[in-house]
C-alpha cells in the first residue's frame, strides 16, 4: 500500500490561527442589530409548587422588552431520548413545579444585561415548598417524593445485561470479592459557558440560532419539538465552541427561551450564562453507587463478574439513560468475560441533572473495576500487569448480543508498556508506586436514541473550477480537532492539500445531517461520510484522466501529491487542477459534487470500533500529610491509524488532565441540592503546574470499519486515569480506595487503615509461623 | 416452545424470568399497580436486583409471574 501524503503528519489545528488571535468568532462574540439580552429566573427551591408569578412590576422597568412564564411558552417537552417520548422530559420554563435548585421559571429580554437582572429581581413568585429527594438509594423508596408525576418511584430507566451462566461462573472461580463503592460527580467545566443567540423571522417563520453546542442536529429537533415548529423552520449554526467536555450535548433553556423571546419580541436575543449558572444548572458527570463482585482462577483468569449500580439522576433526562447502559458494557472492556451480569438503575433526584461527560459510561465503572483487579492481583499473588495481560481481549473477541472488537492492539500495548517501564521507571522509592488501568473506549454510539430517521453522518463536497473544494457537513468541532481531521481525510482520499479544502461544518442549512460530536464519533462516523463523498469525485476525475491518457484499462491510477497518474508509472498523469478544469467542461460545466454517507449496520450494540491501551501512572504519597504526588504518566495506546499526532496527543493529555482531576480533587458537593462549590475558587481543577509528564505511545493497528483506518482517540484515556492513579496509591503503600477523589484526608485515612491491616497481617503471620514451629 | 405475555401489556416472552425482567424495566404506573394488587412492591424488587448481588429482584417476580401468565399461543 502507498504512503499516505497527508494522513498521519502531524498537522497544526487549521483553526489555530482564528482561535490564538483572537479571531475566531464564538457565540460569546457576536451580536445583530437590534439585539436584546436575556436571563433566567430560576428556583431557589429544590422542589417547590409554583402559586403564582407576578411580572408586572419588572415589565414597568425600563429597557424591559418582554417577560415570559410556563405559561407563555409553546409548552413542548424536549430531550435526547426521543425514542421514548416519556424520557423527552425538558421543558423551557417550568410549568407547575421546580425539580431543582437552579429550574429555570421565567426569562426576561431587556436592552442590556443589567436590565435584565434587576429584572429578575422584581418577579414575585409565590411558592409552595415540596418535600425533596437527593439520594438516589432513598429516591426509590415507595415513600420518597415524586420528581415527575409519572414516574413512581422516581425511577428514570434501568438496564439489564447478562451472557453467560454467571453463578455457575462463580461457583467455578478460586477467589471471590465484593467491593462495593461510591462515585463523585464532577462538572466538565468547559472555558466556554452555554450561551445562545436566537433570531426569529416573523415574515418567514423562520428561527436562526447561533449556540455552542456539541450536535446542531441535536438543538435544531429539540427547537422544533420545544417550540412546536417544523424542523426546516429552525437552523442551527455553530460557531467556534470553547470547550463541551460532554456538557453540550442536550438543548438547554439557553436555547430554546432565547428563542422563544426572539419570537415573542421580533428581535435578536442573546442568553448568555454565568459562571454560577454553568455550575449549578448544566449537566455534570452522575454520581452513583457501585457494587463490584468478580471471580477468578487461581492463575488470575476472570470467569465471573457482577456490578450493580445506581445513579444520581437529577431532574431530568439529558443522555443519562444512555450512560446508564454504557457503564453496564464499557466495565467490561477490554477484558475477556465469560460470564458477566450487570443491573443499573437511574434515579430522578431534585438536583441538577447528570448526563454524558467525556468518556461517559466508562469512568466511575472503570476506577472500581481497575482497582479491584488490583486488589485481586494482590490476594492472588499476581503482577498487576500480568493479570491486565491474562484477560485481555483479542481480536475478534465478541461479548454476545453486545460488542466485538475487530481491530484490537491491547495485548502489543501491554507489551510495549512493559519493556518501556523497564528503562523509564527501572526503580520506584519510598512510598512511590506505579499504578495500570487498562481502557477501551467506543468510535461513536450506534444506539438511536435520538430517533433520526437520517443516517448518522452525512458529508457534501463540490469541487469549483479552481480545484477547490467546498466540504459541507453538520459535524461538529468542539475543540477537538475535527475541522482538521476532516480537511485532512478530504484532501488525503482526492490527493490534494488541505489548503485546497474550504470548511462549512456545523451549520444545519447547509449540510446533511451528522449527529455531532459526542462518544467520539467524528473521525470514524464523518470520517467515513466523507471520504465517501470525495472518493465518488476522485471516480470521476480518475475517469477524465483515463480517457485523456488512453492507456489499458486495466492499469490503475491514482490521485495524490496533486497529480492523477499511473501507479506504476508516476511520470505519466496529469495535475489535479488541470484535470478538474476537463471534469467541469465535461459535466456541463457543472462543477463536481459528490455526497457520502454513513450509518453503522451489523456491528452490536455500542460502536463500530473501539480504541484501546493501557496507562501507567507513576504517584509518591506523603504518609504525613495525605497529599499524593502525581508524578510522570505513561500511556500505550491503539486508536487505529492515527489521523493527526498532534490532535491525537492533545485529545490524550487533555483526557488524562480531566481524569486526574477526578482522581485527585474534582466533586460536587451538596447541601439539600444546593451546590456548594460553583466557581472555580471552590471547585478544583488541575492548573498545567499541576499535571505530571504524559508520554504517550502509539499502537498503530488498522480498523476495517475508520476511515483509512482509523477510530477513536478523544476519550478513552480519561478513564483511565484516577484509578491507575489510586493503584498507584495502593501499590506504594496498601491504601485501599472505593471512592474516586482522592483528597489528602481520605488518603491519610486509607493509609492508616492500610498500616493497621498489615500489622494483623504480620501478627497473624507471627503467629501462624509459631505454630508451624 | 412456551411463550407468557406481560398480565398488563401483553408483551410476550420466551420465559418467565425474562418476563420478569421486561416487567422491571417499565416505569409506567399500570406495572406498578399491577405489582401492588399481587402485595409486590416494585421499590424492593428493583432494590433487590440493583442493590444485591444475583438476580434477586428478577427470580421474586417470576415466581409470581408463572402464576399470573400461563403459557399462551404464539400469535
Amino acid at each position: 500500500m502507498s504512503e499516505y501524503s497527508i494522513i498521519g503528519k502531524p498537522t497544526p489545528n487549521v483553526d489555530g490561527p482564528a482561535k490564538v488571535t483572537g479571531e475566531g468568532q464564538y457565540t460569546f462574540d457576536m451580536t445583530l442589530p437590534n439585539m436584546l439580552y436575556g436571563k433566567l429566573l430560576r428556583s431557589p427551591y429544590p422542589h417547590a409548587k409554583i402559586i403564582s408569578i407576578d411580572t408586572s412590576e419588572a415589565e414597568r422597568l425600563p429597557g424591559v422588552k418582554a417577560i415570559i412564564t410556563g405559561k407563555d411558552t409553546p409548552g413542548g417537552k424536549w430531550g435526547l431520548w426521543r425514542r421514548f417520548r416519556e424520557l423527552a422530559d425538558q421543558q423551557a420554563l417550568a410549568m407547575d413545579k421546580v425539580r431543582f435548585i437552579g429550574d429555570p421559571l421565567a426569562a426576561v429580554a431587556a436592552t442590556t444585561e443589567e436590565i435584565a437582572e434587576e429584572a429578575l429581581d422584581l418577579i414575585e413568585v409565590e411558592y409552595e415548598q415540596l418535600p425533596a429527594v437527593f439520594n438516589p438509594l432513598e429516591a426509590i423508596k415507595d415513600d420518597a417524593p415524586m420528581v415527575h408525576d409519572d414516574f413512581p418511584n422516581n425511577i428514570n430507566a434501568t438496564r439489564h445485561i447478562e451472557w453467560g451462566d454467571v453463578d455457575k461462573g462463580f461457583k467455578e472461580a478460586d477467589y471471590v470479592r465484593e467491593d462495593r463503592y461510591v462515585l463523585e460527580a464532577a462538572h466538565p467545566c468547559a472555558m466556554e459557558v452555554h450561551n445562545t443567540l436566537a433570531s426569529y423571522d416573523k415574515g418567514t417563520g423562520r428561527l436562526t440560532v447561533w449556540t455552542s453546542t456539541g450536535s446542531p442536529y441535536f438543538v435544531q429537533v429539540n427547537l422544533a419539538e420545544a417550540l412546536k415548529i417544523r424542523e426546516g423552520d429552525v437552523r442551527v449554526i455553530k460557531p467556534h465552541v470553547g470547550g463541551h467536555y460532554g456538557g453540550k450535548n442536550s438543548t438547554m433553556p439557553d436555547a430554546v427561551n432565547a428563542a422563544i423571546l426572539s419570537m415573542k419580541t421580533g428581535r435578536p436575543v442573546k442568553i448568555v450564562f454565568n459562571r454560577d449558572e454553568e455550575f449549578t444548572t448544566t449537566e455534570h458527570r452522575t454520581g452513583q453507587h457501585m457494587a463490584l463482585k468478580i471471580g477468578l482462577k487461581k492463575d488470575g483468569t476472570i470467569v465471573a463478574f457482577e456490578v450493580k449500580t445506581i445513579t444520581n439522576g437529577g431532574a431530568y433526562t439529558g443522555l443519562g439513560a444512555t450512560t446508564l447502559y454504557l457503564t453496564g458494557t464499557f466495565i467490561t472492556m477490554p477484558y475477556k468475560i465469560p460470564n458477566y451480569r450487570y443491573d443499573g438503575v437511574r434515579a430522578y433526584t431534585n438536583i441538577v441533572w447528570g448526563t454524558s461527560i467525556r468518556g461517559f459510561g466508562a469512568v466511575p465503572g472503570k476506577f472500581c473495576r481497575e482497582t479491584q483487579l488490583d486488589r485481586a492481583a494482590r490476594d492472588l499473588g499476581i503482577d498487576p500487569l500480568e493479570i491486565r495481560r491474562r484477560n485481555a481481549v483479542e481480536p475478534g473477541y465478541e461479548a454476545p448480543g453486545q460488542y466485538k472488537f475487530e481491530s484490537c492492539g491491547i495485548m502489543p500495548c501491554i507489551d510495549k508498556m512493559q519493556e518501556r517501564i523497564k528503562t523509564k521507571w527501572p526503580k520506584v522509592g519510598k512510598d512511590e508506586g506505579i499504578g495500570y488501568s487498562a481502557f477501551a473506549y467506543m468510535s461513536g454510539g450506534i444506539f438511536n436514541w435520538i430517533h433520526t430517521p437520517y443516517a448518522f453522518s452525512s458529508a457534501h463536497i463540490k469541487v469549483n473550477i479552481d480545484g477547490t473544494v467546498d466540504l459541507y457537513s453538520q459535524a461538529a468541532d468542539v475543540g477537538q480537532g475535527h475541522n482538521t481531521v476532516a480537511a485532512m481525510i478530504c484532501a488525503e482520499e482526492l490527493g490534494i492539500g488541505i489548503e485546497d479544502i474550504r470548511l462549512h461544518l456545523g451549520d444545519t442549512a447547509h449540510a446533511y445531517t451528522d449527529l455531532g460530536a459526542w462518544g467520539s464519533r467524528e473521525t470514524l462516523m464523518n470520517g467515513n461520510a466523507i471520504k465517501d463523498a470525495a472518493a465518488q469525485v476522485k471516480d470521476v476525475l480518475i475517469s477524465i484522466a483515463r480517457l485523456k491518457l488512453g492507456e489499458n484499462i486495466a492499469y490503475d491510477l491514482v490521485a495524490k501529491n496533486k497529480r492523477i497518474y499511473l501507479e506504476l508509472r508516476p511520470e505519466r498523469g496529469f495535475s489535479y487542477y488541470d484535470i478538474v478544469k476537463d471534469a467541469i467542461k465535461a459535466n456541463d460545466g457543472v462543477p463536481l459534487t459528490g455526497t457520502g454517507h454513513y450509518t453503522p449496520h451489523n456491528k452490536g450494540m455500542i460502536s463500530p470500533a473501539y480504541g484501546m491501551g493501557i496507562m501507567a501512572t507513576k504517584a509518591k504519597v506523603d504518609r504525613e500529610t495525605g497529599h499524593v504526588e502525581v508524578q510522570d504518566v505513561l500511556i500505550v495506546h491503539d486508536c487505529g491509524q492515527v489521523i493527526n499526532p498532534l490532535g491525537a496527543r492533545g485529545q490524550v493529555e487533555g483526557s488524562v488532565h480531566m481524569g486526574l482531576g477526578y482522581g485527585l480533587c474534582e466533586e460536587m458537593p451538596m447541601d439539600q441540592g444546593m451546590l456548594l462549590n460553583p466557581s472555580f475558587v471552590d471547585y478544583k481543577i488541575l492548573r498545567q503546574r499541576d499535571m505530571p509528564p504524559i508520554e504517550t505511545l502509539e499502537v498503530p493497528t488498522y480498523e476495517p470499519n475508520g476511515p483509512f483506518g482509523a477510530k477513536e482517540a478523544a476519550e478513552a484515556t480519561i478513564a483511565p486515569a484516577a484509578p491507575s492513579m489510586a493503584n498507584a496509591v495502593f501499590q506504594a503503600c496498601g491504601a485501599e480506595f472505593f471512592s474516586n477523589v482522592l483528597k489528602p484526608e481520605k488518603v491519610l485515612n486509607a493509609v492508616k487503615e492500610a498500616e493497621k491491616k498489615a500489622k494483623r497481617t504480620r501478627k497473624s503471620t507471627r503467629k501462624g509461623t509459631r505454630k508451624a514451629k | 416452545m412456551a411463550y407468557f405475555k406481560c398480565p398488563v401489556c401483553r408483551k410476550i416472552t420466551s420465559t418467565h424470568f425474562d418476563l420478569a425482567r421486561h416487567y422491571l424495566g417499565q416505569t409506567d404506573k399500570k406495572h406498578k399497580e399491577w405489582l401492588k394488587t399481587q402485595d409486590l412492591s416494585y421499590a424492593r424488587l428493583i432494590t433487590m436486583q440493583v442493590t444485591e448481588f444475583g438476580n434477586k429482584g428478577y427470580d421474586a417476580l417470576a415466581k409470581v409471574l408463572k402464576k399470573e401468565a400461563p403459557e399462551v399461543e404464539m400469535p
